[in-house]
């Protein structure tokens, strides 16, 4: 029997978006005969800022692009503006700098479980995984001042050298969230809801996805061995043991697993950095203009306001949280970009969502977008 | 050889130069091959296309397409040299599916008109907006205001005399 298809609205304000984003759903009874994204809502205009700051003064704002993760965005941008001064860095600063985005890699991976979980009807992990979160922040708090936008990662280093007590506190969390992810594992990975809901939901495969722009773990949970920490790999990962994790069936369980088994490998991380952190300089001295005090709780880290890179491009990415995070900065050698463009992981993961329920139902697509991990500021900018 | 070396070995005509876009391998390409050379890196394993960048250089506008294999690991840079009054390249998304919102973005931030796009209009910001906010001629003066019609349809006008506004 024919029948008439409806247009139906969803969003920007809806609480399965996580935040503001508008899918317009072309459905033939409970079933998606077409998907169309809208987005913009939260459109800052970040790369036009980008021309306009200084290149120091455009790292706060990299911090609400992916504001569940950020200091990977700010270690992105600092990385390309290294990359194109040929800044060195110091070993310690690049442990530190590892140990933080690590550290958010979990955070990123628990409010990721916790939606998802919530989008489902499952409100009891997302309690869980901001208790645990929490306590990440707090470490943050103590190393930067800031819980969520950081501004810690400069050209040539860190901010800041870690605080007293920083390590074992950090321990303690390595501790605690070793023990919390088998319970958060038994909770939710056997749950016959749970698996009806992810199962064969959502499936794309290793070719479309590439095709698609997808990265990090929602490509990885298409059976593609990828992961750019080791395929390039950047700072001082090519010291550190750990293994990128891959599943191979290409739906939304498979992309949830990914994800819960990389918390276990961030944690493993964790725990090298801390048995190898080095002594030293958390800041390339050349670039350390601060007034010696004398008192050791001082601010030990400057960079020149006024820095000038030669003139040049480049395109410098890393693996972030939700996938491929990559800048590219124009110089005219001046002291503002010419040009800064971002590379967001979620705008890109984004566009194969369409491709992925058409053919479901609405609870459906809730399921497999919450699998995807985007955050809005990050698909906007 | 790199990967923008056997271009040019490849596609001697379409090529016109070979440089380094900071530790990657750059080939400007001809803008009327542009489709012809896509072909030819997919061929090559090129089957990653992370980020379309259009750059105004005021006398003309830039467009480079960083490209990435997975089988090989290899990166390639690839850049078209457009004229700025009218900005016109062929579309790459019959090639690969994540342009389509990366040229929509490069054509509503940057004012590039991607030929041969499937539905080129403005993604970020709404449609009606006047000017392209990455040009560098943009008019950064002229506040826009962006306001919500009976059909839920952006209506975009500069006057903001009836929007409640801070003073």
């Amino acid at each position: 029997m024919e029948t008439e298809t409806l247009l139906l609205n969803m969003g920007p304000v809806h609480p399965s978006t996580h935040g503001v984003l508008r899918f317009k759903l072309r459905m033939d009874g409970e079933i998606i005969r077409d998907c169309q994204i809208v987005i913009g809502y939260l459109h800052r205009g970040t790369e036009k800022i980008g021309e306009m700051k200084t290149y120091l003064q455009f790292i706060p704002y990299t911090d609400r692009l992916d504001y569940i993760a950020a200091m990977p965005n700010n270690y992105a941008y600092v990385k390309a503006v290294e990359e194109l001064a040929g800044v060195e860095v110091p070993q310690r600063a690049e442990y530190i700098r590892v140990l933080v985005m690590e550290l958010n890699r979990i955070v990123n991976h628990l409010v990721f479980m916790g939606s998802l979980l919530l989008d489902l009807g499952a409100s009891t992990m997302i309690m869980y995984g901001f208790r645990e979160r929490e306590n990440a922040l707090q470490l943050y708090e103590s190393l930067c001042g800031a819980r969520m936008t950081f501004n810690y990662i400069r050209p040539g280093g860190v901010r800041e050298d870690l605080p007293d007590g920083f390590i074992p506190k950090l321990n303690e969390f390595i501790k605690d969230m070793e023990k919390r992810i088998v319970d958060y594992e038994e909770l939710v990975n056997g749950n016959e809801i749970f698996l009806m809901r992810m199962k064969n939901i959502g499936v794309i495969s290793a070719e479309e996805a590439i095709n698609y722009g997808m990265t990090g773990p929602s490509l990885r949970g298409s059976g593609v061995d990828y992961d750019i920490r080791k395929l390039e790999p950047y700072s001082i990962y090519q010291d550190l043991d750990f293994k990128a994790c891959m599943r191979r069936e290409g739906d939304s369980y498979a992309r949830y697993l990914v994800r819960v088994e990389e918390i276990r490998e961030s944690l493993h991380i964790l725990k090298q950095i801390v048995d190898k952190l080095p002594e030293g300089k958390t800041i390339n001295q050349r670039y350390n203009f601060a007034p010696n005090t004398g008192a050791p709780s001082a601010v030990t880290s400057y960079f020149p306001r006024i820095f000038t890179p030669t003139e040049g491009e480049v395109y410098s990415r890393i693996e972030a949280p939700k996938g491929e995070l990559g800048f590219f900065v124009a110089s005219d050698g001046t002291t503002k970009p010419y040009r800064v463009k971002i590379r967001s992981p979620s705008f890109c993961n984004l566009v194969a969502l369409p491709k992925m329920v058409v053919g479901l139902k609405i609870p459906d697509l809730i399921a497999a977008f919450g699998t995807i991990d985007i955050v809005l500021g990050d698909v906007d900018r | 050889m790199n990967p923008a070396e056997e271009l040019k070995y490849l596609l001697p005509n379409s090529v016109v130069s070979v440089g380094v876009q900071t530790n990657k391998p750059l080939a400007v390409i001809r803008k009327e091959d542009l489709l012809k050379v896509a072909e030819k890196v997919k061929e090559m394993g090129f089957d990653n296309l992370s980020v379309i960048t259009g750059v105004d250089r005021v006398d003309r506008i830039e467009v480079i397409y960083n490209l990435f294999s997975y089988r090989k690991k290899q990166n390639l840079a690839l850049k078209v040299v457009l004229e700025h009054r009218s900005p016109e390249v062929d579309s790459v998304t019959s090639i690969w599916k994540v342009a389509d919102w990366l040229e929509r973005e490069t054509y509503d931030l940057v004012g590039v008109k991607f030929n041969g796009h499937p539905d080129l209009k403005r993604i970020l910001l709404p449609e009606g907006w006047v000017g392209h906010p990455l040009r560098k001629d943009y008019d950064m003066s002229t506040e826009q205001f962006v306001t919500i019609g009976e059909d839920g349809e952006d209506i975009v006008s500069t006057d903001g005399s009836n929007l409640l506004r801070r003073k």
